[in-house]
């Protein structure tokens, strides 16, 4: 049994290049996928330790006939394993609680508008099944959203119906968009590239159409891009 | 299918069985109904789940017709039936069976409101499945958020039948959380003091108090979605109402729902380790302490369902805190349980194999959860498969193992036979196995951006491989369960009955005969520590047993449980339809059979009787 729990973990190890939100796009991205190798690192080890004394234990301690009159020593407990394995597991936890603390202060979507002008604004409209993204000179496009590197881009989500999420796996985690109340969530520094984004949030019947098309570009492009007709409607 | 049964039921003539157990109020039966109930709803959400690997095996399938509205169908169906139809009733049948053999009890504090409680679940279930051939099963999740779930967005009656059921059978469940809370209160054998109560009974008492809370709060959301979708209300929509009322709700509910599934299946492992390892359970007062904090933790921590619904960085912090803190009573657990396997003698029997397959796996999952606490890192994890993984690496590791290990091991105590060891083998290493080729690559899946709820992925998002194993994974499990059919046909052709005591066990359950009589326990043991029984045995002698009445409930035969809350349930099913006169009518005969109860208590002639009997 034990090998073919180790197995997956090899398959985890050789693929971990290539897996999507472990190699995010961005610097927002990038802190959540630091804090993913952070709690993955120190719950390894608590894995570690539980595999060991398990694999060991079940050898060790398994039925042979030679015991088959044995009585096992009559052992209430033992305070001293106990408060061990009741602090180191604290100590752990609050080691993994400062980075979370940390990076979810930064990040987490917020409902007040932001004061920050510098970065760009874009709005965000979510229906079924349908993402209508507003540049500041509202050009309004359906299902492709088109925004310039390195920069931070504030994200003012709403939806027009039902609860959606709005997620580009590369480039960061996903806000929930949600009726009759503005959130906000700022994408920080995203790199040049094409991305999928979708809604992670059942909507209905399409919710598993409900994508769009990510393209980060470079500043000029971008400009360029407000600049075309404004208001142009993709096919949908 | 309905007609095989008919017709072999016609055939054997066991009409009178069926009749005595529609009638019954003793807590073996009414268990036995449970597990049994609860074991056919989990197959028709196992095939459920079939359906929905089938159809995500390879990219752009367009597998028969489960696609957009039916795949939508098929996974809401999936996961309400699992929890409320499946996971639950069979663990509150394993307690209904063990508890009052453990503590010495001759049956549930109130026999009569626990047979409502199974007939409560039962219409429930039933009416659920009814929607299915109505072809108006539910699609908005097991989790029904609003507003999707409010008659703006979902026009049919699937999402009635949703509420309709599950307010049906909750309040079956809250029922018999309340009468477990009793009969472990009050009906313990003489001596048998809280500190020397065996782990599952512990695990049943916590258990029970999390329900009647986590129960209550759901039945007041469904009650409040009921009016949003019937009257008009306005609770989750619209600009006065807000959605997200009904997240806070329901995750009140739900979060603690997980842990009533799980701390029961944490009693069973902790009896089943201890008696396959010849060894007491290694820091007794801890296991207990841990189980109570869990269950106290686990009313804290709600919210980490919701780190992505815009609360604000303050409550995701707090609550990212909270749900770490449980992580480490869990741990106290697991390493008790290792604890108690250190220097013991390890009898690998069937009960054994499915309480050590646990421990790894529980951990694996229990571990991804306190990933998940880690707020800003759910963001990414959050509605992805990789919390699909997560879920069913604890669920299903807990609970599913929990309760295949406690009909192994309460076989005998049900039916009299021991199941076949050499299939229950198979059955456990095909399940094993099939259930981490499963979820593992789950836990990629979501990491390579595959959202949870989508009925199809395309060519080169890093998915294929991840999903086809997944898929071949679920068939194996399926596979498995074909060698448990096969074991419970071939051990009653075998009929071979065993005796009290198959397991050589340490509690008082197994000093009853197998299947356990309706009259136990006379006369009442004298209960001086814990696993009387073990030390009894060690000192080559009889259980003590002493002349002190204990207050002992009857359990007396009769129909009008089933009749009451089949009527409930044609109720409701005109209710969700709007037939209002009809509703009224049948809601006044359900009132009616409380008159009648209220009337006629059908153990008045037996009081005398039973008195004699217990002197
Ligand atoms: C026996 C093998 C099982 C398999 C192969 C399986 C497979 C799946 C899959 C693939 C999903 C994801 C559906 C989607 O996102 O589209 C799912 C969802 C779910 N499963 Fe299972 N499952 C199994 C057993 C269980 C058990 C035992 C439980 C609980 C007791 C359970 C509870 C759930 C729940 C609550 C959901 C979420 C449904 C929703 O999103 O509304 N499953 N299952
Ligand atoms: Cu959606
Ligand atoms: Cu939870």
């Amino acid at each position: 049994m034990k090998k073919i729990t180790i197995l997956p973990f090899i398959i985890l190890l050789a693929g971990c290049q290539s897996i999507t939100v472990l190699d995010p796009k961005s610097s927002t991205g990038k802190e959540q996928a630091y804090l993913i190798w952070f709690s993955l690192a120190i719950m390894a080890i608590v894995l570690l330790v539980v595999f060991i004394l398990f694999t060991r234990f079940v050898i060790r301690y398994r039925y042979t006939e030679k015991k088959s009159e044995f009585i096992p020593q009559d052992i209430k407990g033992n305070l001293k394993y106990e408060l061990t394995w009741t602090i180191i597991p604290f100590i752990l936890l609050a080691v993994l609680a400062v980075p979370t603390l940390k990076i979810t202060f930064d990040q987490s979507p917020k409902t007040e508008a932001e004061t920050n002008t510098n970065g760009i604004h874009i709005n965000v409209t979510a229906e079924q099944f349908r993402w209508t993204f507003e540049h500041k000179n509202s050009k309004t496009v359906h299902n492709e959203l088109i925004i310039p590197e390195n920069k931070d881009i504030t994200f003012h989500l709403s939806s027009k119906d039902v609860i959606h999420s709005f997620w580009i796996p590369e480039l960061a985690g996903k806000v929930d968009v949600i009726p009759n109340k503005e959130l906000i969530y700022v994408i920080k520094n995203a790199e040049i590239g094409e991305y999928d984004g979708k809604c992670a949030e059942f909507c209905g019947i399409q919710h598993a159409n409900m994508t769009f098309d990510v393209k980060v570009v470079s500043m000029e492009k971008y400009n360029q891009y407000l600049k075309q007709s404004s208001n142009q409607e993709n096919e949908d | 299918m309905g007609g095989i049964v008919v017709i072999s039921v016609l055939k054997y003539k066991k009409l009178p069985v069926i009749w005595e157990f529609m009638r019954t109020t003793n807590h073996r039966k009414i268990g036995t109904l449970y597990i049994l109930f609860g074991f056919i709803f989990f197959l028709r959400a196992g095939i459920d789940a079939l359906f929905i690997r089938s159809q995500l095996a390879v990219p752009n399938n367009d597998f028969w017709v489960f696609q957009f509205e039916k795949y939508n169908e098929v996974f809401t169906t999936h996961g309400t039936m699992m929890i409320f139809f499946a996971a639950t009733p069979m663990l509150l049948g394993l307690m209904n069976i063990a508890v009052p053999l453990q503590i010495g009890a001759r049956d549930l504090a109130f026999p009569f409101l626990n047979a409502v409680g199974f007939w409560l679940f039962f219409t429930g279930g039933m009416l659920f499945n009814i929607a299915f051939f109505l072809n108006s099963a539910p699609a908005i999740g097991w989790t029904g958020y609003a507003p999707l779930s409010t008659s703006l967005f979902t026009l049919g009656v699937g999402s009635d039948f949703y509420v309709f059921s599950l307010q049906i059978s909750g309040l079956g469940t809250i029922f018999t959380a309340l009468n477990l809370i009793v009969t472990i209160v009050r009906m313990r054998a003489p001596g048998m003091k809280f500190t020397r109560m065996p782990l599952f009974t512990w695990a049943t008492l916590i258990t029970a108090f999390l329900i009647l809370v986590a129960f209550t709060v759901l039945a007041i959301g469904l009650y409040l979605l009921m009016f949003d979708r019937m009257f008009g209300t306005k609770f989750f929509h619209g600009p006065d109402g807000d959605p997200v009322y009904w997240q806070h709700l329901f995750w009140i509910f739900g979060h603690p729902e997980v842990y009533i599934l799980a701390l029961p299946a944490f009693g069973i492992f902790s009896d089943i380790i201890s008696t396959f390892s010849k060894k007491r359970v290694f820091g007794y007062p801890a296991m207990v302490l841990s189980i109570v904090l869990i269950g106290f933790l686990s009313f804290m921590v709600w919210v980490h369902h919701m780190f992505t619904v815009g609360l604000g960085p303050v409550t995701n912090t707090i609550f990212a805190i909270t749900t770490m803190a449980i992580a480490v009573p869990t741990g106290i657990k697991v390493f008790n349980w290792l604890f108690t396997m250190r220097g013991g003698v390890l009898r690998f029997t069937t009960p054994m194999l499915f309480s050590l397959g646990f421990i790894p796996s529980f951990v694996m999952g229990g571990v991804t959860g306190v990933m998940l606490s880690v707020s800003a890192a759910d963001f990414q994890f959050h509605d992805s498969h990789f919390v699909v993984a997560h879920f069913h690496y604890v669920i299903i590791a807990s609970t599913i193992l929990g309760i295949f290990a406690g009909i192994y091991y309460y076989y005998p105590k049900i039916t009299g036979f021991v199941l076949d060891e050499k299939l229950g083998k198979w059955h456990f290493w095909l399940f094993l196995i099939g259930f981490h080729l499963t979820f593992f690559p789950m836990h990629i899946s979501g990491l390579n951006g595959m959202p949870r709820r989508v009925y199809t992925f395309r060519v080169g998002e890093g998915l294929e491989i991840t999903n086809l194993l997944s898929t071949i994974g679920a068939f194996t499990m399926g596979i498995s369960m074909l060698f448990f059919f096969y074991n419970l046909f071939k051990t009653h052709k075998k009929g071979e009955k065993v005796g009290n005591d198959p397991w050589d066990g340490r509690t008082l359950e197994w000093t009853v005969g197998s299947p356990s009589p309706e009259h136990t326990f006379t006369p009442m043991p004298f209960v001086e520590e814990t696993d009387p029984f073990w030390y009894a045995k060690l000192r080559r002698e009889r259980i003590k047993t002493t002349k002190e009445h204990r207050a002992s409930p009857i359990s007396r035969d009769s129909i009008l449980p089933f009749l009451m809350t089949i009527t409930l349930g044609f109720m409701s099913f005109c209710m969700i339809y709007k037939w209002y006169v009809p509703a009224i009518i049948l809601g006044a005969g359900v009132f009616s059979f409380f008159v009648i109860r209220a009337f006629h208590d059908e153990r008045a002639e037996h009081y005398g009787k039973e008195q004699t009997d217990d002197e």
